[in-house]
This record gives structure tokens, sequence and C-alpha cells, in this order.
């Protein structure tokens, strides 16, 4: 859970400055950042299954 | 006709308070956007890097420099890294003064995300970096 939470505010944090430095509307923006963390998220979930199922030991 | 605006808006010139706005966007996390009034984003900005960089060191992560026994591939492969860390500004070069935080702590379970708070909040004040230098200089509002 450790690992779970500091990845989600890692994924917070950087969606935040992607959001506030992208161009176009607030609402845009805000839209752009939601999308970031999101994809922060999905990547890092997709990325641990992948590797969970992966024979590396 | 697009190519001559191009051009036009190519030649105009970088206002001198822009690379000041710059520089202290750079090392001040949130002080280039906080001049400009822009406080919102200043809060934003500022307290997503000055969070990242703490927490990184709060999670065990280390700041990078060359060392001593760094010599030729080794001390480039110091430079990147650092380089990330650089970009947070004043609080690289008051640990870099103190010795604070360049020690390992690898035993930590948090030590590699500490790292990547840390690299990550040197590069995203880059982006706020430019962000402010952009704003300073017209190109965005």
């Amino acid at each position: 859970m450790r690992h779970l939470f500091w990845m989600t505010v890692f994924a917070g944090l950087t969606a935040i400055v992607f959001g506030v430095v992208a161009k176009g509307s607030d609402r845009q923006r805000l839209v752009y950042g939601l999308k970031v963390f999101g994809e922060f998220l999905f990547v890092a979930f997709a990325l641990g299954w992948i590797l969970y199922f992966l024979p590396l030991r | 006709m697009v190519a001559k605006q191009i051009q036009q808006s190519s030649r105009a010139e970088t206002p001198g308070h822009a690379w000041l706005i710059g520089l202290a966007a750079w090392a001040v996390p949130g002080l280039g956007h906080l001049i400009q009034r822009r406080w919102f984003r200043a809060l934003l900005l500022g307290g997503a890097v000055w969070g990242m960089f703490f927490t990184g060191l709060w999670l065990g992560g280390h700041l990078f420099k060359p060392g001593p026994n760094d010599q030729g591939i080794a001390a480039l492969l110091q430079l990147l890294p650092m380089t990330a860390n650089v970009g947070v500004g004043l609080p690289y070069i008051y640990c870099w003064l103190t010795n604070t935080g360049f020690a390992d702590h690898a035993q930590m379970v948090t030590y590699e995300y500490g790292n990547t708070f840390l690299l990550v909040a040197g590069l995203i004040n880059y982006l706020a970096m430019l962000d402010a230098f952009d704003i300073a200089a017209g190109r965005k509002q």
C-alpha cells in the first residue's frame, strides 16, 4: 500500500504541473491534468501486472 | 503571410525582465509566478516542486553530484541526474553547501521513490521556469 500511495502522490504532483503549464482554457487544462494523472496510474498498473506474470525470478 | 508573421514575431525582442523572472523562477520554485502576481499558479507550481523536493528527501532519496573519485564516464553518469537535481535551484545549492541530502539511504524501502521525487522535482521546476519566462515575455497568458 505504501508503494501505491507514493505512486499516487507522485502522479498527482506531476499532473498538477503538467496541467498548469499547458495551453488552453482553465477547463481544458484541468481536463488535461486529470488525464495525465489517470494515465500515470493506468500505465503503472498495466506495467505492474505485466511484470507480475513475467518469470523474472 | 503566416511566414511573415512568424518572421516578425521571431524578431520581437525578449524584454530584459523576462530573463530575471526566469532566473527567479529557477532559483526559488514558484517565485517567478509570484512576482507576476499569478498567485494561484505560483501556489500550485511552487507547492508541487517544494512538496516533491521535501518528500523526496523524507523518503530517503539522495541528491547527485560528481564525487572526487568519479572520472570519465562515471562523472558523466553523475552529471545527468545532477542536472535534473539542479533544477530546483537554491534548495539544491543550499544542500550542496551544507552537504545535506547526498548520503545514500538504500536500506529504506522508499529509497528509489525518494530519488525519483528529487529528480522530477528539478525537472518540473524547469517547466515552471519556462512557463514564468513565457508569461513575462508575453508569449503566454
